[in-house]
């Protein structure tokens, strides 16, 4: 048993109190104004903390390193590694290819397809998980003095990672596609239909709103559709597994297997400018008249 | 010297709960270092510096986080001064009251949180007790006894910080 006798002085405990509510009125009253206060002054701070941040970072990595090369399987680590970035980087050009060929099947034969190039993006690396239990986010070892800023579209080649909700001058904090306060804009391949992604209390995904003369089906493979939510279309967001009819509702909806694993990921991509549909691409094709 | 033991606190809290518990705790919910050096800040030096130390983790750890940055800062601030405040009223603080002690501020600070959040249709409040809000409980009981009996029975810190005071 331990007694414990070091207390404030009388003053400081009023000080204390009036401080307290002082930040409690002005959170109340203020909470954009104060909040955004609190998140400049965080900037130099996050650079701070972002030291010992990679230098444990590192650490872990290089005792993961250390088990996985020279403690466990060595050989099929490395060729599992091998496969999976050969399996990732097909998974995106896969999609790529399905979306191209979608489009092209689409629009006739009069309209050129143009192929969409992507915007620049950063590369990053995964340093950290978010520090609390209610949401699920990685931290990237770039932030503002890389140019990143809040609401750009994370990925890798294997499709949608997630999007930046937080930036201090050397990290960024990236909200995932399996988290249920995100919500990027999707489409079937195949059906075109489109809908809103979600994430899931299960660290899965669902496409929501989605028409009820819709004929998707499990195995659908969903992308991002374009419009909005800072990402390009055609980036895959996951793989339909199954179906939701209710009856009497306005929608149905669909339960996703992400493309990409968020445990595993380690490196990213950060579509580093905010990305704005053109014209044609939120109108579509002209329709063309027959000539007489 | 307090300043420079409370800065390495802060500045080590983040890397270990960012980095270090999601290797050693794979599977989801973990235990928040944060209320739990808050909470034995508190009880131990009085509201004064459990409301600073709270203010300072909850703004640091939300920087780190998808989570509000004034709503982190409150909660913890304010898990601090109560901790300040209930510590003022033990005279004896024993590990078993420390962990009874922790595990109820911990669930207070949970049901707060999901009742703050905008829980959407999948997330009800039932879920967020089952999932993340008790076994966080434990979590932060378990880990803040072990803190306290490594601590305080093992390196003799209350020696110390009563040098400190002299």
């Amino acid at each position: 048993m331990r007694m414990v006798n070091l207390r404030a002085p009388y003053n400081a405990r009023r000080f204390a109190l009036a401080l307290a509510v002082i930040l409690l009125v002005g959170f109340l009253l203020l909470p954009s104004q104060l909040q955004g206060v609190f998140q400049q002054v965080g900037s130099p701070v996050g650079w701070v903390v972002s030291w010992p941040l990679r230098a444990v970072a590192s650490v872990s990595d290089g005792l993961a390193d250390f088990w996985a090369d020279f403690v466990a399987l060595q050989g099929v680590e490395e060729e599992n590694k091998q496969l999976r970035r050969e399996l990732e980087y097909l998974k995106g050009q896969n999609s790529q290819l399905r979306e191209a060929a979608a489009a092209t099947d689409r629009l006739t034969a009069l309209l050129e397809f143009k192929a969409q190039a992507l915007p620049p993006m950063v590369a990053a690396q995964v340093i950290g998980r978010d520090t609390g239990n209610w949401y699920r986010t990685i931290i990237l070892n770039k932030g503002e003095s890389d140019g990143l800023q809040p609401d750009r579209g994370v990925i890798t080649p294997a499709g949608v990672v997630g999007r930046i909700v937080k930036t201090t001058a050397a990290t960024s904090v990236v909200l995932l596609v399996t988290d249920p306060n995100n919500a990027i804009a999707g489409l079937i391949q195949r059906t075109r239909d489109e809908g809103i992604v979600e994430g899931t209390s299960e660290a899965l995904a669902r496409l929501k709103y989605i028409p009820l003369l819709s004929n998707a089906r499990p195995g659908d493979r969903v992308v991002t559709s374009g419009l909005t939510g800072g990402f390009p279309r055609g980036l895959a967001i996951g793989t339909i597994s199954r179906i939701d009819k209710e009856e009497g509702a306005l929608f149905q909806s669909a339960e996703l297997t992400p493309e990409v694993d968020a445990n595993r990921v380690e490196e990213v991509l950060v579509i580093q400018s905010p990305y704005v549909p053109t014209e044609g691409e939120r109108l579509g094709p002209p329709s063309t008249k027959p000539k007489p | 010297m307090k300043a420079l033991v409370y800065t390495i606190l802060l500045l080590g809290l983040v890397p270990i709960q960012s980095v270090v518990l999601p290797h050693m705790i794979p599977w989801g919910v973990r235990p928040d270092l944060g209320l739990i050096v808050v909470c034995l800040v508190g009880l131990v030096a009085g509201e004064f510096e459990g409301l600073l130390v709270g203010l300072a983790v909850g703004w640091l750890m939300s920087l780190f986080s998808a989570e509000s940055l004034s709503f982190g800062m409150i909660t913890k601030g304010g898990i601090g001064y109560a901790a300040g405040l209930a510590g003022r009223q033990v005279v004896y603080l024993t590990p078993v009251v420390l962990v009874i002690g922790l595990f109820m501020i911990s669930i207070l600070a949970g049901l707060l949180t999901a009742f703050t959040l905008k829980l959407n249709d999948q997330q009800d409040l039932w879920w967020a007790i089952r999932a993340v809000v008790f076994p966080q409980a434990c979590f932060d009981a378990v880990v803040g006894g072990a803190i306290y009996w490594v601590i305080w029975s093992r390196l003799n810190v209350e020696r110390l910080s009563a040098a400190y005071r002299a």
